[in-house]
C-alpha cells in the first residue's frame, strides 16, 4: 500500500529528486512532492533500487531544498479521470481543469501510459476523415486510426492549419460521434488562447477536450501531456465507440523534454543530444492511434513537430517517419509565397490513403484524379526550374501549359481560406479544374470515362 | 426612264440595306441571346455559390450558438452539481467530526494503527492525533509496541499520522487524508445520486 511520506532528501537535481531510505517504490509510482510551505507538486519514479528512488518532478523543482523537502508514493501510477463530461472542456498538460470549472465527476480512472493494443485485434485503417482541407483530403488523405504528422518549420502555420482540422475535421456518412482532443506542448500563450478561442467560435469546443502545456510552465510537465491527452481519446474510442481525433503540437517541445530529463540522469546522449530511447518512446506515444477489431471507435493522430533549421533528417522528424504512417511536409517557399495552408505535396504522401479512397469511400475517380494532380504539379516543378534557365520563351507550348497548372494548383487549389470549409466534391471538383488546364492527351493517369465525365478543357 | 432607273437603284440599295440590318440585327440578336445564355449559366453558377455559401455560414453560425449554449448548460449543471456535492461533504465531515469517541471508534482508530504501521514496517514510532482523540489514540496504543503519544496535536477529523523515530518517514492515515484520497471516488457516488452520473 502507497502513502508513505520520505523526507529524507539526498540530492535535487534538474528535475530529479533523489530520495534515500525507500521501500516498496515501484517504477512509475505517482509522488507527491511536498515543499516547506506545503505546495504539492506531482511527479513519478524513474528509478528505484539500493533504497534510492529518483523521482522525476513534473512541475519541475524550483524552490525545493533539500531539508525542507518531503515525497510522498501514492501507491498507483499516474492516473487520468475519465467520462464524457470531459468534453468541452479545458484542462492543462497534467489533465488538471483550467476553465474554472471542478474536475470531472470520473467515469473511471485509467493509467496514463494506456494498455498496448493487441497486433492480433488492431483493425487496418480504411475508413475517410473529412478535414475540409483540400490537400489534406484530395491528396494525403487522412483516414479513421492512422497516425499522419505534419513536419513544420519554425514560424509556419502549421498550428493555424491544425485549428482548422480541429474545427472542420468530420467523418461523413455516418451517425457514429465524432470528437477532437487537442494537446498543445509547449505552446505560447497566445497560441493556446487562440486554439481555445477558434474552437469556442466555432462551437467545435463542444465536442473537443483541449490540454494545454504552455511554453512557461514546466517543461517536465510535457512529457505528460500526450499521455494523458491520449487517454482521454482512448476512453471515447473503445469505450464510448466515438471516432477521436487527437492532435498533438509541438512533439518537438515534447522531444526536448525528454532531452532535459536524459540529460539530468547523465544517459549517454544519442543523435543531437537526444536520448537513445527516443524512437522507443515516441513510438509509446504514435502507438497509441488505431482501430480495434469489434469496436465502433477509433483514435486517429495528427502529431505536429517543427523541425529545427526545417531540417527533416533532424532526428524527431527522422524517428517520426519510421512509425508514422506518411507525412505532410509544410514548404517554406510556399509559405513565403503567402499560400496557406504551404503543403509541399511532393514531399508529402498518406501510406494509407489508397485504402481509404475510391469507390464505396469517397468517389470512384479520387486516386486516379490526385495521382494525375501529383503528376503534373511534379513536371510543373520541373518546368519551372527549365524556365528560370531557358526563360518562358524557350518552352514549348505544353510546357507552359504545366506552368499554369502548377499556379493554378498552388492559387486554385492548394489556396484556402482560414475559415473554408470544403467538402469532398467541391476538393475533386478543385482538382479537376486544375488538370484541365492541359490538353486531354496529357492526362494519361485518368481513364477515359472519367475524363469524359469530369474533364473542362480543350481537347487541344 | 431615268428617273425608274433611278428609282430602281434607290429600292435595290434599300432591299440591300434593309437585308443587312436585318442580318445584322438578327446577328446581334443571337449574339445577345448567346451572351444572355452564358450569362445566366454564370449567373445560376454564382447564384448557386451564394446559396451554397450562405448555407455553410448559416449552418457555422448555428453549430456556433448550439454549441455554445449546451455547453453553457453543462457547465452551469457542472457548477450547481458541485456545489450540492461540497454540501454533502460538508454536512458528511460535520458528522464525522461530532461522532461518539466510544467502543467502535476506538476499533476504527485501532485499524488504522495497525495499517499505519504495516505500511511503514514498524510499530517503533511516534504518534500524532487530534486534541479530541489523544484519550481514544492513547487507549489503544498498547498494543503496539514501541509507539509513542506525540505531546503536539494535529488538526484533523479523527484518526491518526504516525511518524517513523528517525522523522524520515511519515504515513498520514487521519480521517482527512482518507477522505481526500478517496475523494473523487465519493463525488461519483454523490453524483450519482443527482442522477447526473450512472
Amino acid at each position: 500500500m502507497g502513502g508513505v511520506q520520505y523526507s529524507k532528501i539526498a540530492e535535487i537535481k534538474g528535475p530529479l529528486v533523489i530520495v534515500d531510505d525507500v521501500e516498496n517504490a515501484a517504477f512509475d509510482e505517482l509522488v507527491e512532492v511536498e515543499t516547506n510551505e506545503g505546495e504539492r507538486r506531482l511527479g513519478k519514479v524513474l528509478e528505484v533500487g539500493n533504497g534510492k528512488a529518483i523521482v522525476q518532478v513534473f512541475e519541475g523543482t524550483t524552490g525545493l531544498s533539500v531539508s525542507g523537502t518531503s515525497a510522498r508514493f501514492v501507491g498507483k501510477v499516474m492516473e487520468m479521470p475519465v467520462s464524457k463530461e470531459v468534453l468541452g472542456r479545458v484542462f492543462d498538460g497534467l489533465g488538471r481543469p483550467k476553465d474554472g470549472l471542478p474536475d470531472p465527476i470520473a467515469d473511471k480512472f485509467l493509467d496514463i501510459n494506456g494498455a498496448p493494443m493487441n497486433p492480433e485485434q488492431r483493425e487496418y485503417p480504411k475508413d475517410f476523415i473529412q478535414t475540409g482541407v483540400s490537400v489534406i483530403d484530395g491528396m494525403i488523405t487522412l483516414v479513421r486510426g492512422q497516425k499522419l504528422p505534419i513536419f513544420s518549420g519554425s514560424g509556419m502555420s502549421h498550428n493555424i492549419l491544425a485549428a482548422q482540422i480541429a474545427r472542420q475535421a468530420t467523418v461523413v456518412g455516418t451517425e457514429e460521434e465524432f470528437a477532437v482532443v487537442f494537446a498543445a506542448i509547449g505552446v505560447q500563450y497566445s497560441e493556446a488562447e487562440y486554439f481555445r478561442r477558434t474552437l469556442e467560435e466555432s462551437g467545435a469546443l463542444k465536442r473537443s477536450v483541449l490540454f494545454l502545456n504552455l511554453a512557461d510552465d514546466p517543461a517536465i510537465e510535457r512529457i505528460i501531456t500526450p499521455r494523458v491527452a491520449l487517454t482521454v481519446a482512448e476512453y471515447m474510442a473503445f469505450e464510448l465507440g466515438m471516432h477521436v481525433l487527437v492532435i498533438l503540437t509541438d512533439m518537438t517541445n515534447y522531444a526536448e523534454a525528454l532531452r532535459e530529463i536524459s540529460a539530468a540522469r547523465e544517459e549517454v546522449p544519442g543523435r543531437k543530444g537526444y536520448p537513445g530511447y527516443l524512437y522507443t518512446d515516441l513510438s509509446t506515444i504514435y502507438e497509441r492511434a488505431g482501430k480495434l477489431n469489434g469496436k465502433t471507435g477509433s483514435v486517429t493522430q495528427v502529431p505536429i513537430l517543427s523541425m529545427p533549421s526545417d531540417d527533416i533528417t533532424h532526428p524527431i522528424p527522422d524517428l517520426t517517419g519510421y512509425i508514422t504512417e506518411g507525412q505532410i511536409v509544410l514548404g517554406r517557399d510556399l509559405f513565403r509565397q503567402g499560400v496557406y495552408p504551404p503543403v509541399n505535396i511532393l514531399m508529402s504522401l498518406s501510406r494509407l490513403m489508397k485504402d481509404g479512397i475510391g469507390e464505396g469511400r469517397t468517389r470512384q475517380d479520387h486516386s486516379e484524379i490526385s495521382n494525375q494532380n501529383y503528376d503534373a504539379y511534379s513536371r510543373a516543378q520541373e518546368v519551372r526550374a527549365l524556365a528560370g534557365i531557358v526563360g518562358k520563351a524557350g518552352l514549348a507550348d505544353v510546357d507552359l501549359k504545366y506552368m499554369d497548372v502548377g499556379d493554378s494548383f498552388e492559387k486554385g487549389f492548394l489556396t484556402q481560406a482560414l475559415d473554408e470549409n470544403r467538402n469532398l466534391d467541391e476538393t475533386l471538383s478543385l482538382l479537376w479544374k486544375v488538370v484541365s488546364n492541359l490538353p486531354r492527351a496529357e492526362l494519361t493517369k485518368v481513364k477515359d470515362k472519367y475524363v469524359d465525365q469530369y474533364y473542362q478543357g480543350s481537347d487541344e | 426612264m431615268a428617273s425608274d432607273t433611278l428609282e430602281r437603284t434607290i429600292n435595290k440599295i434599300l432591299d440591300q440595306t434593309q437585308e443587312r440590318i436585318s442580318s445584322e440585327l438578327d446577328g446581334a440578336l443571337a449574339e445577345s441571346g448567346k451572351t444572355l445564355d452564358g450569362a445566366r449559366a454564370g449567373l445560376e453558377a454564382e447564384y448557386d455559390k451564394i446559396i451554397s455559401d450562405g448555407r455553410k455560414e448559416a449552418d457555422k453560425i448555428q453549430k456556433q450558438i448550439v454549441g455554445s449554449s449546451d455547453l453553457e448548460a453543462r457547465n452551469r449543471q457542472l457548477l450547481l452539481v458541485e456545489e450540492a456535492v461540497d454540501r454533502a461533504f460538508g454536512e458528511a465531515l460535520g458528522r464525522i467530526s461530532d461522532m461518539d469517541r466510544d467502543d467502535s471508534y476506538a476499533e476504527l482508530v485501532e485499524s488504522l494503527m495497525r495499517e499505519a504501521t504495516d505500511t511503514l514496517g514498524s510499530t517503533e514510532v511516534v504518534v500524532y492525533t487530534s486534541e479530541k482523540d489523544r484519550d481514544v489514540v492513547g487507549s489503544v496504543l498498547n498494543g503496539f509496541s514501541g509507539s509513542q503519544l506525540a505531546d503536539d496535536t494535529i488538526e484533523c477529523l479523527g484518526g491518526v499520522r504516525i511518524v517513523s523515530t528517525d522523522g524520515t518517514m511519515t504515513f498520514d492515515n487521519t480521517l482527512d487524508a482518507r477522505i481526500s484520497r478517496l475523494k473523487p471516488l465519493i463525488r461519483k457516488q454523490i453524483a450519482a445520486k443527482f442522477g447526473v452520473v450512472n
